[in-house]
């Protein structure tokens, strides 16, 4: 059932703020047990947990981003995957899924295209971008390169805006029919397979594919070819 | 000439009213989930070329089986555009 605050927030961008909120709080308590752990005794529990998902997340982020940008980009990309990994799954929990709204969806797109262009700025450098944009490697074909170059540029991060979007809301949609036809006790029944097909499967592995598509274009934009 | 062209266009206006419009809807939002074929095709390919390489090293199937689904979902996102257009036309327009 959807949470409706007196405030008039949607409730997908609700359950965004509640996940915020918790994720937040959890990593932070995580962070301070972490720094008075000594290095010689092994972490138990839960910390255990923590600390094998980061060297994992670490053994797969340091083929792509050598050198000094892994300290610059492995913070952001963690954020992205933990935050898209519970965000699609909430709706298990009863909240609505955040990414279901395209505003949510299109923050999304917007935060990947500031990134990339920080990126470019700081890595290339703004002369050499523009270059690349207007010139290219063979400056007679001007005319053709331009509009292609400033719709791939554009459409990079909208797709993977899309992608997210697409995948929850129909998800959603399929949700909303399956449970008005099925009623209450059926529904259960249903929503258990529905559920954990569109949420979880789905979900996670958008998640995943987002990461790692923002890691490539990333680690692509990065090199100062 | 003139005569048939102004007569059916005068028909056309006097027909033109909310059940013409949500008909077309409807057939617009059929029409637009015709692009699941090109997932249905590429990640059928994508799926095929997996299983002969897990039959051609079946030590790797973990590595094989997660960059399966990963570039499956890739490649989906031509086939989601094509929803998005009809769950737009049905719910929005």
């Amino acid at each position: 059932m959807p949470v409706r605050p007196f405030f008039s927030l949607s409730p997908q961008v609700v359950s965004s703020l509640i996940i915020i909120t918790a994720l937040s709080i959890f990593f932070i308590i995580m962070g301070r047990k972490i720094s008075k752990v000594k290095p010689t005794e092994t972490p138990k529990g839960l910390l255990f947990l923590v600390v094998f998902l980061t060297e994992m997340f670490i053994g797969m982020v340091k083929p792509y981003m050598p050198g000094k940008r892994f300290a610059i980009y492995a913070p952001y990309l963690f954020s992205i995957f933990i935050y898209l990994a519970f965000a699609n799954t909430v709706a298990l929990f009863g909240l609505m899924a955040p990414l279901s709204n395209i505003g949510v969806a299109m923050s999304f797109t917007l935060i990947t295209f500031v990134m990339l262009k920080f990126t470019e700025l700081k890595f290339i450098g703004l002369k050499q971008k523009l270059k690349n944009v207007f010139l290219g490697h063979v400056w007679q074909l001007f005319p053709i390169m331009l509009p292609i170059n400033l719709i791939g540029e554009i459409s990079t991060p909208m797709t993977m805006g899309i992608r997210l979007f697409g995948n929850l809301v129909s998800g959603a949609v399929i949700s909303a029919f399956v449970y008005a036809v099925a009623g209450a006790f059926f529904g259960i029944f249903a929503g258990v397979l529905l559920h954990s097909i569109f949420d979880v499967f789905f979900g996670l592995i958008q998640a995943f594919v987002f990461f790692m598509l923002s890691m490539v274009n990333l680690s692509m934009a990065s090199d100062a070819s | 000439m003139f005569e048939t062209v102004f007569n059916s266009v005068v028909r056309f206006m006097a027909e033109y009213n909310q059940f013409f419009t949500d008909g077309l809807k409807y057939l617009g939002a059929g029409v637009a989930v015709i692009a699941g074929i090109g997932p249905g095709i590429g990640q059928g390919y994508a799926a095929g070329k997996a299983a002969e390489a897990v039959g051609r090293q079946p030590e790797a199937r973990g590595t094989i089986i997660s960059t399966t689904l990963v570039t499956a979902a890739l490649a989906e996102t031509t086939g989601l555009y094509g929803l998005l257009v009809a769950i737009f036309l049905l719910f929005v327009v």
